[in-house]
């Protein structure tokens, strides 16, 4: 890529063609997403049952639904389009506490077909809530005292399940869960289509084990010019040892071109705040619920921190409640003091509840943060009400003070947990509102609007040590734009949200994004 | 429906990272008896004799003894569900729970998956570090939750502290599970699953009342069992296992229940139970068999709270 003006550019350049399709556009760095997941292009194999607009990869506007009638109405809808009556019904999306806490039971999915199974995946993708004839057919419909099938008072399942022993038995009972099984070239484009229609060049999939066949489909994507984005991969650590996670990601490597970057591995430490399992320090959960849970063994993980950061490899470690995140911090302190590495960019992933002095303690180490502001909308009543209380809650995914202590961060999404769109996110840090309407910390924590954007591109690419290539639009960089319909920096920060973005531009490649 | 019978035996061992799970790993499938297949975390702490390899395969190592060992690290589901898929290969499974992980929230996937019964919890526990890691306030709830519910407790690594200290190490195991059967253990005394079921003084599952081998502490189980020629109903039932007393450690076995055509399983182990169907309309009647510890009450106490089940 090159920049400047028509003089400039073109000055020695002899005879050429200008191609003047942006005149009415504006073009800025296409954005990165440095924290999504392929899953994004998977789960729109099924009907979207959350209470959020979202925009499907074909780029049609899937309304929120706020209501069980709703739900019930759209799961008939999707029934009624599958010719075979023995079919299992999926949907995704759902998530009470968006709904006012109303519960979607047995009873109310028996409306729609008792005779079809019907399993409805939450936004969290750890619940479901099946029909009747599901619990009948796993044996689940009781009397039973299984943790994780929940009964309502009067002992009988509401059809709602968590945890492994009744995933494993309804999945087995239906053949398979739709949402692990082998990966196809569909899923990976749907992803790629997602990412176009948000403007998003450069993007993620936080989390994977990386088998043969998702490696063979990422190669084959990443060649053809009409794939709009550059992939990066993370190794999951959990499906790894050290040692072969890092034999992996070497061997990996090799396979690394424009458009597909293996490198860097994730590291899940704890579980969610909104499910009340992030290990958070006093005074804990603001209604009393107990702790949350470890997902690697506090003494292991400074072991597995160093193995990684001696090998040279970056780790993007997943960390939502602050005790998680002191843990991390003290791992890596640990692997710096035995072997200081110059320019790690270990980066905390979600790193929703930390304060100041953890923030400076990022700062002293070298540590890179990726703050979910997308969360302060769609769950900061829920942390406000629920898990973290006012006080704390104000300073949810504190990107002011980042900004002020000099930490470097970017803002993400989750996708598919909340709707990929860095425009929305950007929104979220810069207006700091919750979907119910209430402002949370904007006075200390909100971003400007340059600040925000600057989260979504080059503050994200620097997380994934992509910043030499992408995330701003400099000489020698790849030339990747997101084209949107207005300015960013002329709109009301309100309205930044609902910019329109045309498409964008990979490598010199346009695509238009699809849509309406 | 698989029938009851061909049930896959299936033992889950838990316990904090560092009680000795890899040795107790590598004891059962050296001296296995029968064909098992195990599913570990990481291949590379499973310290496999090379002699032993068959073959060698990446997510899989067969061994010349008939035992597989599975990683599980595309996913504990999946791997589970191919080792079932492979229906009759193997006589029994053995799921190690992660270092962090509840091996209860394992066990229960035996209670509810017919192609599977529950054999056992088997949780190991550091008798060093047990005291000072249930204190902990990082991981003091996640090392209690761990055996919590479990069947046997191997109180591990006892030859590293004295006798005072084991005593300790014992006593507050048993206050957090005090139905468990603990065993004291060391690297170079650990049972194999042979021994814990041919002695059953070791194991309450095959117990007949009778003494653990442990030279001064003496653990005994008391087994009850209840036949009848009726059926159950079925919410009857569920309140009347609610109302069983806490020293009924499991119960299992076969019994009918009113409208229905088909026998049933029904398993228990502590406060959790299951119904699934037995997929045979042979069997008439009730036939359960429960062990409980030496205070299990009078079997005419139990036989009544089940009667009152009867349809």
């Amino acid at each position: 890529m090159a920049v400047g003006s028509y003089e400039e550019i073109c000055a020695d350049a002899g005879a050429i063609e200008v191609d003047r399709r942006f005149a009415d556009k504006i073009l800025l760095p296409g954005f990165v997403e440095g924290h999504s997941h392929i899953m994004e292009g998977i789960v729109w194999t099924m009907p979207y049952v959350g209470a959020g607009d979202r925009r499907s990869p074909e780029g049609l506007l899937v309304q929120g639904i706020r209501d069980v009638e709703g739900i019930i109405e759209r799961l008939r809808e999707a029934a009624d389009k599958l010719s075979d009556p023995d079919t299992p019904l999926f949907a995704w999306g759902f998530d009470p506490l968006h709904i006012g806490g109303q519960q979607l039971t047995r009873w109310h999915l028996d409306q729609v077909s008792t005779t079809r199974p019907i399993m409805v995946i939450h936004a969290s993708f750890h619940i479901s809530n099946v029909n009747t004839l599901i619990l009948d057919r796993a044996g689940l419909l009781g009397p039973i005292d299984i943790s994780g099938v929940v009964v309502d008072e009067d002992g009988r399942p509401t059809g709602e399940l968590q945890g492994i022993a009744a995933r494993f038995r309804v999945f087995r009972m239906l053949g398979g869960n739709p949402l692990s099984a082998n990966l196809t070239t569909d899923d990976v484009n749907r992803y790629a289509a997602s990412a176009c229609i948000q403007g998003v060049t450069t993007i993620t999939d936080l989390h994977s084990d990386l088998p043969d066949n998702t490696v063979d489909l990422y190669r084959a994507a990443a060649e053809r010019d009409d794939f709009p984005i550059r992939l990066v991969p993370a190794l999951a650590s959990a499906s790894h040892s050290p040692d072969d996670g890092i034999a992996k990601i070497e061997r990996l490597k090799q396979e690394n071109r424009p458009k597909l970057h293996f490198g860097i591995v994730k590291l899940v430490i704890d579980g969610s705040i909104q499910g009340f399992t992030a290990r958070v320090r006093w005074p804990g959960y603001h209604n009393g619920a107990s702790n949350g849970l470890w997902y690697v063994a506090p003494e292991e993980l400074p072991r597995i921190v160093e193995r990684y950061h001696r090998a040279g490899i970056q780790l993007h470690i997943h960390t939502n409640g602050d005790e998680a995140t002191e843990l991390a911090l003290d791992a890596i302190e640990a692997a710096q003091t035995a072997m200081p590495r110059p320019d790690h960019r270990h980066t905390l992933q979600h790193c929703q509840m930390a304060d100041a002095a953890l923030f400076r303690r990022m700062r002293a180490l070298g540590v890179c943060v990726n703050l979910f502001a997308n969360h302060v909308y769609y769950w900061g009543d829920s942390h406000y009400e629920q898990t973290m209380g006012p006080e704390r809650a104000h300073r949810l995914n504190a990107t002011g003070t980042a900004q002020r202590i000099g930490v470097p961060y970017a803002i993400h999404s989750d996708a598919p947990v909340t709707p990929l769109g860095p425009l929305f996110t950007a929104w979220c840090a810069v207006n700091r509102v919750s979907s119910g309407g209430r402002v949370l910390g904007r006075e200390t924590e909100a971003l400007t609007v340059a600040q925000a954007l600057a989260g979504v591109t080059i503050g994200a690419a620097y997380t994934l040590k992509l910043d030499h290539v992408v995330g701003s639009i400099e000489v020698g960089k790849f030339a990747d734009f997101a084209v949107l319909e207005e300015d960013p920096f002329e709109v009301v920060p309100e309205g930044l949200k609902d910019i329109p973005v045309w498409g964008t531009v990979v490598g010199g490649h346009v695509h238009k994004a699809p849509g309406e | 429906m698989i029938a009851a019978q061909a049930a896959i035996p299936m033992t889950v061992v838990g316990g904090f990272l560092g009680a000795g799970k890899t040795t107790f790993l590598n004891r059962l499938i050296s001296e296995a008896e029968g064909r098992y297949a195990v599913l570990v975390n990481d291949f590379g702490a499973i310290n496999v004799d090379a002699n032993l390899i068959a073959h060698h395969d990446g997510t899989t190592i067969a061994l010349t003894n008939g035992c597989v060992c599975c990683s599980v690290g595309g996913g504990f589901i999946e791997a589970l569900g191919g080792l079932l898929d492979a229906g009759g290969k193997f006589d029994h499974i053995i799921v190690e729970a992660s270092g962090v992980g509840d091996p209860w929230r394992i066990a229960e996937i035996a209670l509810v998956e017919p192609m599977l019964r529950l054999n056992a919890t088997i949780v190991l526990v550091d008798a060093a570090r047990i005291e000072m890691l249930l204190a902990d306030p990082q991981v003091g709830a996640t090392v209690r939750s761990q055996f919590e519910r479990c069947d046997v407790v191997l109180l591990n690594k006892i030859d590293l502290i004295d006798r005072l200290s084991l005593e300790r190490a014992r006593d507050v195991v048993e206050q957090v599970c005090s139905n468990a059967c603990v065993i004291e253990t060391s690297q170079a005394s650990m049972p194999n699953l042979a021994s814990l079921h041919q002695r059953p003084a070791r194991s309450p599952f095959y117990a007949q009342p009778c003494a653990v081998d442990s030279a001064d502490h003496e653990i005994t189980f008391r087994r009850w069992s209840y036949q009848r020629d009726g059926q159950f109903d079925r919410s009857r039932l569920a309140l009347a296992l609610a109302a069983l007393p806490p020293e009924l450690l499991r119960l299992k076995g076969a019994c009918r229940l009113a409208g229905e055509a088909n026998s049933a399983l029904l398993q228990m182990a502590g406060r959790a139970w299951s119904l699934t169907d037995a997929g045979s309309e042979e069997s008439s009647g009730i036939a359960l068999v429960g062990i409980g510890t030496t205070s299990l009450p009078d079997r005419l106490e139990l036989d009544d709270i089940l009667d009152h089940a009867l349809a």
